[in-house]
C-alpha cells in the first residue's frame, strides 16, 4: 500500500496533466461535428495519409536498424574498455543534453550546398560541384540516427553490464573462440537490452518533428507534420484522428515489445 | 496566413524562426535614423478611454516596429494601456473563444484567416467603423476586420548567381536554363497559403486573369517545377536562410524580410512583378475584455500618421490614403504600397480564397506526394 502512495502524487499529475487532456483530444476524433467514426474510415482511403503514415514508418525503421549498428559496438567498448568508460560516457551524453533544435540547426551547417562537408569534399578535389545533402530524405536519417544513438546505446550497455562476466571467461575455458563467445553468449544475454533500444528509438522517432522540418526533403512530411498542418488548418477532428493513429502505433508497438522475455531486466538500473 | 511573418520567442516554428535569423547573420535592422518621424499630437475624445488592450501581433522585428510606431503613442494620447503579445494565429483565437479564455483583444491576423474561421463559427467581433478614419479606402475594410498592413509576396534572387541576368516574373522563375540552381516556395505546412498565382502566371496566363484561380492548370505548372524545389517554406525566416546560404539562387519571400539580409550585406535582391500584393487585418476575437479599447486602438493605428511610422521602421505598406505624405520619396519608392510598386503587383483575392481553400490544401498536398 505504501508504495502506490509513492506514487501518488505522479499519478494524480499524469491524470489531470496528460490523461485527460489526451481523452479530450480523442474524444475530438469520434464527436467532431456528429458522433461517428467516419474520420477513421476516411484515413483508409486517404492517399495523403498512407503516403504520410508510411513515410514515417520507413524513416522509424531506417533510423532504428543504423542506431542499432553504430550503437551496438559503442555500447561494447563502454562495457569492456572500463579505462575508457567515463570519456565514452560524456561523448554520449554530451549530444544528449544538447537539444534537438540546436544539432538539428548543426546538420544544417554541416550538410548545406556550402557546409563544411561539401566544401572539404571540393577542397580535397573529390568533387566538381557541391552535392545536395540537405534538404534531402538522406539528410533527415542522419540528423536522426545521430539524436537518437543515445537510447540505443544506454539500455544495450545496461544489458550487457548486468551480463555475469564467468560467462564468458566458461566459455572460452570450454575452448570458444571470443567470436564465438560473443555469438553464442553475450549477444543472446544482452537481447533485452537491444529490444528496449530498439522499443525507444523506434517510438520516439515515429513522433519526430523539428528534425525532418528542419533537414528534411521538399516532399518527405511525417505523421506529426501533418498533425501540425491539420491544426493550422483548423481540422481539428482530423488532427485528432491522426493523433490517435500515432498513439495507437506507438503503444502498440509497445505492447508488442513487452510480449518479448526478459525486456523488463534492460530497464532495471542495477548492475552487477 | 501572415503567421511568423517575425522572428518571436514563443514556439516551434517560431523558434525555427529565430533559427533562420541566426543563420542569416546579424540582424540589422533598416531604419531611417535621418529622416524625421512623423509624430501624432492629438487624437478624437472617441479614441480615448482607460484600462488597457492586449494586442497580439508576430513579436520579434515587427512587435518594435509597432511599439514605435503607434503602440507608444495610442498610450500617450489616449489613456489606455497597451500589452503587446507575440504569436498571433487564427488558431489560438478558436481555442480561446471555445474555452471561453480570451486573452487577447485584438490579433494581427489576415482577412483570409479572420473569415476562414468565421465560416465555421462566430469567432470575431464586428468593426466598429463609426470610430475609423475616412482616409482608410473601403478596399481595406470588411465587416469583422480592418487591414493595418500592406506587403507583398515576390520574387528574390542572388544577385550573384546569374552572371549579371535579372529574373523577372515567374516565367524566369520556373527557366532552370536561363536562371540555373535549386528554388524553395511557400508550401502549406504550418497553415500556409500555396503560390497557385505564381503557378498560373508561369504557365502564361496574364496577371489580370489569374482569378478565379484554376487549381488543375496551377498543379500542372508546378510540377514543371517540383523538382527544383527544395523546400517548401512555412516561416518567413526560411527563404531568408535559404538565400543566405545560397541553398537557392530563387525564392519566393515576404518583402519585410529582404530589407534586412540586403543591409546584412548578402547580394540579393527583389524582383516586384507579378508579385502578390497582401495585406494583414486587425481581428477581435468575439467575447474580447477590452472590446471598446480595441476599436478605439484599431481606428488610431490606421490614421495617415502611424501608419506612415510602420514604413520608417520595416518597409510595409499603409492602408490610409493620406499616410505616403509623410514618407520621404526614397522611403516610399521600396514600399509594396509606392505607386510604382503597386502597378507590378497582383491584388492577392482573399474571398476566392476564402471561398476555395478547403477544397484546394488536400489537392496540393495530394500533388505534393504524387
Amino acid at each position: 500500500m505504501v508504495p502506490l502512495l509513492l506514487a501518488a502524487p505522479l499519478v494524480l499529475y499524469m491524470l489531470a496533466f496528460y490523461a485527460l487532456p489526451v481523452l479530450a483530444m480523442l474524444m475530438r476524433s469520434i464527436s467532431d461535428p456528429t458522433w461517428s467514426l467516419t474520420h477513421y474510415k476516411d484515413l483508409a482511403g486517404d492517399p495523403v495519409f498512407i503516403k504520410v503514415f508510411w513515410n514515417t514508418l520507413e524513416t522509424s525503421f531506417i533510423v532504428t536498424v543504423s542506431t542499432l549498428l553504430l550503437g551496438y559496438p559503442v555500447a561494447l567498448a563502454l562495457v569492456r574498455a572500463p579505462k575508457w568508460a567515463p570519456l565514452i560516457l560524456i561523448l554520449i551524453l554530451l549530444p544528449f543534453w544538447t537539444s534537438v533544435l540546436v544539432r538539428s540547426y548543426a546538420w544544417m551547417v554541416l550538410m548545406g550546398r556550402h557546409g563544411l562537408i561539401n566544401e572539404a569534399l571540393l577542397a580535397a578535389g573529390l568533387l566538381e560541384r557541391p552535392l545536395r545533402l540537405l534538404n534531402t530524405p538522406l539528410a533527415t536519417q542522419i540528423a536522426m540516427t545521430h539524436i537518437l544513438l543515445p537510447y540505443m546505446i544506454l539500455p544495450i550497455a545496461n544489458a550487457l553490464r548486468q551480463i555475469d562476466p564467468s560467462l564468458a571467461r566458461a566459455a572460452s575455458g570450454l575452448g570458444a573462440t571470443p567470436f564465438a563467445s560473443f555469438r553464442q553468449v553475450t549477444l543472446p544475454l544482452s537481447m533485452p537490452g537491444v529490444a528496449a533500444g530498439v522499443l525507444l528509438v523506434f517510438v520516439l522517432a515515429l513522433g519526430f518533428y523539428i528534425t525532418p522540418a528542419m533537414v528534411g526533403g521538399p516532399r518527405e512530411i511525417t505523421l506529426s507534420m501533418l498533425i501540425s498542418q491539420q491544426v493550422e488548418e483548423l481540422n481539428w477532428a482530423y488532427a485528432a484522428t491522426l493523433s490517435a493513429v500515432l498513439l495507437a502505433t506507438a503503444l502498440g508497438i509497445i505492447a508488442l515489445f513487452y510480449r518479448l522475455p526478459g525486456i523488463g531486466n534492460a530497464f532495471t538500473t542495477s548492475g552487477r | 496566413m501572415a503567421r511568423s511573418r517575425f522572428p518571436s520567442p514563443l514556439g516551434r516554428r517560431a523558434a525555427l524562426g529565430i533559427l533562420g535569423a541566426g543563420l542569416s547573420g546579424p540582424f540589422i535592422r533598416p531604419s531611417l535614423a535621418q529622416a524625421a518621424w512623423p509624430e501624432q499630437t492629438t487624437i478624437p475624445d472617441s479614441l480615448k478611454g482607460t484600462g488597457e488592450v492586449r494586442i497580439a501581433g508576430y513579436g520579434g522585428t515587427m512587435q518594435e516596429a509597432q511599439q514605435k510606431a503607434y503602440y507608444d503613442s495610442f498610450e500617450k494620447l489616449s489613456g489606455i494601456k497597451v500589452l503587446a503579445f507575440p504569436g498571433a494565429s487564427p488558431t489560438k483565437v478558436k481555442a480561446m473563444v471555445e474555452t471561453g479564455n480570451v486573452e487577447w483583444d485584438m490579433a494581427q491576423l489576415s482577412r483570409g484567416s479572420i473569415m476562414n474561421l468565421m465560416k465555421t463559427g462566430d469567432y470575431f467581433e464586428k468593426i466598429d467603423y463609426s470610430l475609423v478614419d475616412d482616409g482608410v479606402g473601403k478596399e481595406h475594410r470588411f465587416e469583422y476586420g480592418l487591414e493595418m498592413l500592406v506587403w507583398a509576396q515576390v520574387l528574390a534572387y542572388r544577385t550573384d548567381a546569374f552572371k549579371g541576368s535579372a529574373p523577372t516574373g515567374w516565367a524566369d522563375f520556373w527557366d532552370t536554363r536561363k536562371f540555373p540552381g535549386d528554388r524553395a516556395m511557400f508550401g502549406t505546412s504550418g497553415g500556409g497559403w500555396p503560390e497557385m498565382e505564381f503557378a498560373l502566371m508561369a504557365a502564361g496566363v496574364p496577371a489580370d486573369k489569374v482569378y478565379p484561380l484554376d487549381v488543375d492548370k496551377a498543379l500542372a505548372s508546378y510540377t514543371k517545377i517540383k523538382k527544383d524545389v527544395v523546400k517548401w517554406w512555412d516561416t518567413g525566416a526560411v527563404p531568408i536562410q535559404l538565400l543566405t546560404d545560397r541553398e537557392v539562387t530563387m525564392t519566393t519571400v515576404w518583402n519585410g524580410r529582404m530589407a534586412a539580409l540586403q543591409a546584412a550585406g548578402v547580394p540579393a535582391a527583389i524582383s516586384w512583378e507579378q508579385g502578390l500584393s497582401k495585406r494583414d487585418a486587425w481581428g477581435i476575437p468575439k467575447g474580447a475584455k477590452n472590446k471598446a479599447n480595441a476599436m478605439k486602438f484599431a481606428a488610431f493605428s490606421t490614421m495617415a500618421i502611424p501608419q506612415a511610422r510602420i514604413a520608417f521602421a520595416i518597409p510595409y505598406g499603409s492602408v490610409n490614403g493620406g499616410s505616403n505624405e509623410y514618407i520621404p520619396p526614397d522611403r516610399l519608392a521600396m514600399l509594396p504600397s509606392a505607386p510604382e510598386i503597386k502597378k507590378k503587383l497582383v491584388n492577392y483575392n482573399y474571398d476566392w480564397w476564402i471561398d476555395n481553400r478547403e477544397a484546394v490544401i488536400p489537392k496540393f498536398n495530394k500533388w505534393l506526394l504524387s
